[in-house]
């Protein structure tokens, strides 16, 4: 009963990675670019909502209504005035760039915010439970693997049936071909930026209701997303969402093992599956 | 048939001799050896907390060199070499706390794990895209970090204390820094040099220009990637037994720490990624900023992480790339000239 | 009457390598122009030119007589001309329809119109019916031909580049390619042809230019153009050495 409580623990926790991972893969799979600002993102988003909450007594899903457009916009404008001038087939750049980025921010972030950890009021909703078939769960753990899910399957109907996922998905293959039949590279670039940081307003939310977060928690982030998505498999947004599963009950078991292991049993699967199979769960050899 | 061998008869081949040296080399080279002299003998001129501060400088010179050696010719970019700092600075202390080794013969013992702990590590990450690569790396350290942590052997979260090196006096020990630092830079910065100007540096070059035009060439690109990483972790682990040979303490936290990746990071873009001299120059001006404004604390780094950033995305081969297309005057030459005697 | 795409002293460079040197070539309303000429010569070069995906002089290159040259390409779809680039550069990992439906979405973006559909282009090429779904890297290269000739034409061109659409294809495959261009001409489509296969590219033309070396070396009407005049032009036997 034990293991299937850190398995649950693990599904669970492997929902709130998704919301990281998701962009990430976008992002990736795209623009071959890797932000390494991404976790610092989330973290800005969490306490601009907290603060915005402090200030204003405001609910989780006032916040979250503001923190997403945010997100779009914030996406929007990183790729507009730092990604697209690095986009290309030379990854250092967008590498140093990006890394600046993120020292910056998370220094900006403890000069505003002081280094102390922080969380969202939810009005009760992180003690509340939910009986499933005789298991009494946390319902905000549910909801934010409900979430998940929604997003990753919004994500791939959106890559595989609307016009701006097609011409994603078009940019990623080949962009100058995808520059002669019409699309402007970097226009769809800053939408997919705009997209990948708007779903991080989703984690932002759900991150700060269910732990405290700090300046400091961005690269803990970066690295399950990361994790995440090489499980997976890169260039597969349903192989993100796999991955971020793997990865939360890897560390859900390895809590229940020992609770200094919880993390580092999440590397070892990582490792693990970097040696035996490099490209990932569903990516192609 | 008889036209083309007449013809390659015709003209005889000029005698030319093949210069390396340029005179701003031939100054620099006095100027360093000079300088490492000095580093050598800092207790007959330097206070204590002097020796401290010029080690902490030619630590970051030395990881500086190591990521520069990685980046700038490999095309690995890692932010993960804090992962040897603190394997080589971690086996020091066990080598000479616990088991009673000559400090500083452990010192050179202590660059066996590193170099040991590298080739699984690359043979595991070279198969990760470039950005992926790079955390990769980091994960690496973080692992480290946290086996470190868990680890009795080690002495766990708690740290360890290099308690041995209270038998030397002070002077003892200032003395036996001064060359370790010396020894230090002579094989990051000398190392690379000599590296540079050997038949391997042709080859670094030519990896670091085009690696598919070099592999064309002949090439054993990813071979020489892989003793790259090896000799830049090997670096770092000498880098990283200095340091914490003068902290006299280690933890995990400490030994792993990222700010190494952030100040390499920062000092070779700024100083100029690809080049030696870029590396003095950025080692020089991350000095000077740390002096006079590491007391703003946060702001600092504000500053640090943006001018990163802006030399990533307008001026990416650093000061002295943008020296370099005015001046031809390099500090350590490699280049080879062909002089007709006879001009 | 102006040409509905004209070049005036079109000079390309790939870094310090200067590809094309001063290329003058006109395409009017309803023409077919073939360009022919050795590997090497520059014909690729000079379709890339016009379609913005090399830097050019703005007054080089000219739509309607409006200079354009330099202009990106994405912005080029918009103002009416289409390439269908050498090597195909189909969007792997996608289906024949979402290739095409990418034009579509495109076109319809940019406000384009013209009588190109998917439908239509079902009718001209039957294989892409039947296509539809199949992932694009396991098509023949005819097929993938045709797909890039079909995502090309769903732009709504007003002049088509085709760079070497017959390169590896077989000769029965390259006739059923060809006997869909004229119900392309047929459209009001402008087109220049970069073609190997000389013979083909008399027959399928109004007029010629052969480019050796970034110039163009001998221009006519495709039907009078005599063959030894082109061995000529080709491989520049009449030329003086630079």
């Amino acid at each position: 009963m034990q293991w299937f409580d850190a398995l649950v623990q693990g599904i669970l926790l492997g929902g709130m990675y998704a919301q990281y991972a998701l962009g990430m893969a976008l992002m990736f799979g795209v623009m071959r670019i890797v932000n390494i600002s991404h976790g610092d993102l989330v973290i800005l988003l969490s306490l601009i909502g907290i603060s915005m909450a402090t200030a204003w007594g405001l609910g989780p899903l006032a916040v979250l209504a503001i923190l997403v457009p945010l997100g779009l916009f914030m996406g929007w404008l990183l790729q507009k005035a730092v990604l697209n001038k690095v986009v290309g087939s030379d990854p250092l750049p967008s590498l140093i760039a990006t890394f600046g980025l993120s020292i910056a921010l998370q220094n900006l972030m403890l000069q505003i915010w002081s280094a102390n950890s922080r969380s969202l009021p939810g009005g009760g909703i992180e003690s509340r439970s939910v009986d499933i078939g005789g298991i009494y769960i946390g319902l905000l753990p549910v909801i934010v693997l409900v979430v998940a899910v929604a997003l990753t399957w919004g994500l791939d109907l959106m890559l595989k049936k609307t016009r701006f996922g097609r011409a994603l998905r078009a940019a990623a293959a080949d962009v100058e071909a995808a520059a002669m039949t019409g699309i402007n590279p970097r226009a769809v670039y800053a939408l997919a930026t705009a997209v990948a940081v708007g779903i991080l307003g989703f984690a932002a939310v759900f991150q700060s209701l269910r732990s405290t977060v700090a300046p400091a928690d961005g690269a803990a982030q970066l690295i399950y997303a990361f994790e995440a998505v090489i499980i997976g498999g890169m260039g597969s947004v349903w192989g993100a969402f796999i991955g971020s599963m793997v990865l939360g009950i890897s560390q859900g078991i390895g809590f229940r093992i020992d609770p200094g292991f919880g993390v580092l049993a999440g590397h070892l699967v990582f490792l693990i599956v970097l040696a035996t199979r490099p490209q990932g769960l569903f990516g192609k050899a | 048939m008889t036209a083309i061998s007449d013809a390659a008869t015709a003209i005889p081949a000029p005698a030319v001799t093949v210069r390396r040296q340029t005179n701003s080399g031939r100054i620099a080279m006095t100027l360093a050896i000079v300088a490492l002299v000095a580093v050598a003998v800092m207790p007959w001129w330097a206070s204590t907390g002097t020796i401290r501060m010029i080690l902490e400088l030619c630590c970051y010179i030395a990881v500086a060199q190591m990521w520069n050696l990685l980046a700038g010719y490999a095309g690995l970019v890692s932010v993960g070499q804090q992962a040897f700092m603190g394997a080589a600075g971690y086996a020091l202390f066990v080598l000479a706390q616990t088991f009673g080794i000559n400090p500083f013969l452990a010192v050179l013992l202590s660059l066996i794990v590193p170099a040991v702990l590298a080739v699984p590590l690359y043979f595991l990450l070279h198969r990760l895209d470039g950005p992926y690569f790079s955390i990769g790396t980091w994960v690496v350290a973080e692992v480290f970090r946290l086996v470190a942590s868990n680890l009795p052997l080690v002495n766990s979260g708690a740290g360890m204390s290099l308690r041995v090196m209270s038998q030397y006096s002070a002077f003892e020990r200032n003395v036996a820094m001064s060359l370790l630092c010396a020894f230090m830079l002579l094989v990051t910065l000398g190392g690379s040099y000599w590296l540079l100007r050997s038949r391997f540096g042709l080859a670094l070059i030519a990896m670091r220009d085009n690696p598919v035009a070099a592999a064309s060439q002949g090439v054993d690109v990813s071979r020489l990637r892989f003793l790259v990483y090896v000799a830049a972790a090997v670096g770092c682990g000498l880098a990283g037994a200095v340091y914490f040979m003068a902290q006299l303490r280690i933890n995990p936290p400490s030994a792993f720490d990222p700010m190494w990746a952030n100040v390499a990071i920062f000092i070779v873009m700024i100083g100029g990624i690809g080049s030696i001299e870029g590396v003095l120059i950025g080692s020089l001006i991350f000095f000077i900023a740390d002096r006079w404004f590491g007391e703003y604390g946060a702001t600092y780094f504000v500053v640090l992480g943006l001018m990163t950033l802006l030399v990533a995305l307008y001026a990416r081969t650093g000061i002295w790339g943008l020296l370099s297309r005015r001046f031809d005057a390099p500090w350590f030459p490699f280049r080879r000239f062909l002089v007709d005697p006879n001009r | 009457m102006t040409a509905v795409l004209s070049t005036h002293g079109l000079v390309a460079r790939y870094g310090d390598f200067q590809a094309l040197y001063g290329v003058d070539v006109e395409l009017h309303a309803g023409e077919a122009v073939a360009l022919i000429g050795a590997n090497g010569a520059g014909k690729s070069t000079f379709l890339r030119a016009v379609m913005g995906l090399l830097p050019v002089g703005r007054d080089m290159v000219r739509l309607d007589g409006e200079p354009v040259g330099g202009t990106s390409a994405d912005r080029m779809v918009k103002r009416g001309v289409a390439i269908v680039p050498e090597g195909r550069r189909l969007f792997t990992g996608m289906s024949v329809e979402d290739n095409l439906k990418v034009a579509v979405d495109q076109a319809a973006r940019l406000g384009a119109k013209g009588g190109w559909s998917i439908e239509r282009l079902h009718r001209l090429f039957p294989i892409l019916k039947e296509k539809a779904k199949t992932p694009v890297q396991s098509l023949s290269g005819g097929q993938q031909q045709m797909v890039a000739i079909g995502r090309a034409l769903l732009c709504q061109p007003r002049v088509l580049l085709c760079d070497e659409i017959s390169l590896g294809l077989a000769p029965k495959v390259i006739r059923e390619i060809y006997a869909a261009l004229p119900e392309i001409r047929g459209a009001g489509t402008a087109m220049i042809l970069v073609e190997q296969d000389v013979g083909l590219a008399k027959e399928a033309t109004d007029r010629l230019y052969c480019m050796l070396e970034g110039r163009v070396t001998l221009s006519g009407r495709s039907a009078e153009v005599t063959r030894e005049a082109i061995g000529e032009a080709y491989f520049g036997a009449g030329h003086a050495v630079v």
